[in-house]
């Protein structure tokens, strides 16, 4: 197949550094959501997944914040694409760990879904408050609620997954947890605490699982200051591609990636066939 | 000291709490009238030019509903002269101070207060006018919050925030302590005026006392209101009540 990817990627590649593993972000890079449906698959992403399994390492770090990872696993199984629920990883189990290890008591403004990954948690008086997904069901009435916990706490803080502004659907990009994030710190100035990426505890739950260094692994992503500056910024080399949200003018933006790609397959095809260097 | 043509006056707190007039305040506002122009002036995301002014009859006032200028209409303002087309997130009772104003095709976002439209759908609406179609972001008012019967509220700015972090835009703010609202409010005087003849009477010391000095105003600070001890240091000119204010503008007694 024909590569097409930007002047970085034809240059040096051949003495390039060894890829040992691949973390990739999901949504914009494997399918693209459409509203209450699973999506549609990207062209040939699921090749791109079944061929990482049989010929090197793959982790998917999303910051999908709405489902359970059991449920992403499946929603991607049904849209064709071999993804195992094991090799998943999504911030509200991360959250969920992190209020256990910091005796915190969240006030839950998350979906149905993720609750169970709270289970057990003490949630009465709460010291911060933890907010996920915001497509659906977003109404004043619980921001509001979130406000009035936030507003008080003598320090108040606000453990976010992830702080995008904006993803992208089949009808169009729509606001992310990041806008409602800064409307929140706007009113209470409360400390936002990302666990999602960029953030570099976030990235380390990726690197951890693959079991590398963050040298040897290249993620792959739709959204270039999240995926592609926030892996650079862990050690990780960082590729771009031309799915899900991706904006021509990204390229005015301060962060260059390593590679960009037209698509997950065209990236990983462009590695394998470099004999898995970059 | 060169002599004051016109006062700018707030309304709640400085001349009235709630259904309250603030005691001598309508006597001493007909008095300052044989000596400077006025008009009242407030920060509402709610509230129309026509409810104020019932309001204001109501507490015993004699004022004419066009003498009222508020941050609806610095955004009326705003929108007309810029010729946008807004997509509106404002209460329902404050769209009559909007009437005329074409919808279509929009190429601005107005953000008042409407918490029924603080949701994902509709912040994702305004997102993609900004985003996609390069609207203009518009605040009647910057408020992180306020305080209803049943507690506190998230404010505009909230929604504003949000929508500046996203889009990455900044909002243009009408509402005091602006220069343009300030403007806006000096451009509805018959005479022209000028900052430096004009003084501001208010019980805010951000936005009225201290917006005002920052646009070459004299200001007034009352002991009214939402006033609280230690504003008065922050200020020049503090009067007791908006009695005394009156007072010090007759007797020339404002300092700049």
């Amino acid at each position: 197949m024909r590569m097409r990817s930007n002047e970085k990627s034809g240059k040096g590649m051949s003495n390039g550094r060894a890829v040992n593993g691949f973390l990739l972000d999901i949504t914009g890079v494997l399918y693209n959501s459409i509203y209450k449906s699973d999506g549609v698959a990207i062209a040939k992403s699921a090749e791109a997944v079944d061929f990482l399994y049989k010929h090197s390492n793959v982790k998917f770090l999303s910051n999908a914040k709405g489902n359970s990872n059991r449920n992403v696993a499946r929603r991607l199984q049904r849209l064709g694409i071999n993804v195992r629920e094991e090799d998943v990883i999504t911030p509200a189990p991360v959250v969920a760990q992190y209020c256990r290890e910091h005796k915190l008591r969240p006030h839950l403004f998350v979906r149905e879904d993720v609750l169970q990954y709270f289970d057990g948690i003490d949630t009465s008086s709460p010291n911060c408050v933890v907010m996920g997904e915001v497509e659906e069901g977003f109404s004043f009435e619980r921001i509001n609620r979130a406000f009035r916990v936030l507003i008080d706490m003598p320090k108040p803080l606000l453990i976010t997954m992830g702080n995008g502004k904006f993803f992208q659907r089949v009808d169009g990009p729509c606001i992310d947890v990041g806008a409602f994030a800064a409307a929140l710190k706007f009113s209470t100035n409360c400390e936002v605490l990302n666990i999602g990426k960029p953030s570099r505890f976030y990235f380390e739950q990726g690197i951890n699982a693959l079991g590398m260094k963050p040298e040897e692994i290249v993620m792959v992503g739709d959204d270039l200051m999240s995926d592609v500056g926030g892996a650079q910024a862990c050690g990780m080399r960082g590729i771009q591609v031309r799915t899900g949200k991706w904006r021509p003018d990204f390229e005015k933006l301060p962060v260059t990636p390593d590679l960009t790609a037209d698509c997950l397959y065209d990236a990983v095809k462009l590695i394998a066939d470099n004999g898995f260097r970059l | 000291m060169s002599k004051i043509s016109a006062v700018l006056i707030d309304l709640s707190g400085t001349l009235h709490i709630e259904d309250l007039a603030i005691p001598g305040a309508q006597a001493a506002l007909e008095l300052l009238r044989q000596h400077a122009q006025v008009k009242f002036v407030t920060n509402t995301t709610k509230e129309s030019q026509s409810l104020l002014h019932k309001r204001m009859i109501k507490c015993g006032f004699k004022i004419e509903k066009n003498e009222i200028f508020t941050s609806l209409n610095a955004a009326r303002d705003l929108i007309v002269r810029n010729q946008y087309r807004p997509f509106f997130m404002v209460d329902d009772r404050a769209m009559e101070d909007f009437e005329g104003i074409s919808t279509d095709d929009p190429n601005a976002v107005v953000i008042g207060l409407a918490p029924e439209k603080f949701n994902d759908a509709t912040m994702t609406q305004a997102f993609r006018l900004i985003k996609e179609k390069n609207a203009s972001l518009i605040a009647i008012n910057k408020g992180r919050y306020h305080q209803q019967k049943d507690g506190l509220h998230l404010g505009p700015g909230a929604y504003v925030a949000g929508l500046e972090y996203a889009a990455g835009v900044e909002a243009t703010v009408v509402g005091k302590p602006n220069k343009l609202f300030f403007e806006s409010a000096l451009k509805t005087f018959q005479d022209d005026v000028d900052f430096s003849t004009a003084v501001m009477i208010g019980d805010d010391v951000n936005d009225d006392a201290l917006g005002a000095n920052k646009v070459g105003m004299r200001s007034i600070l009352v002991k009214t209101g939402k006033f609280r001890d230690g504003d008065e240091s922050k200020v020049k000119n503090v009067a007791d009540s908006f009695v005394e204010a009156v007072d010090m503008i007759i007797q020339n007694r404002v300092n700049m």
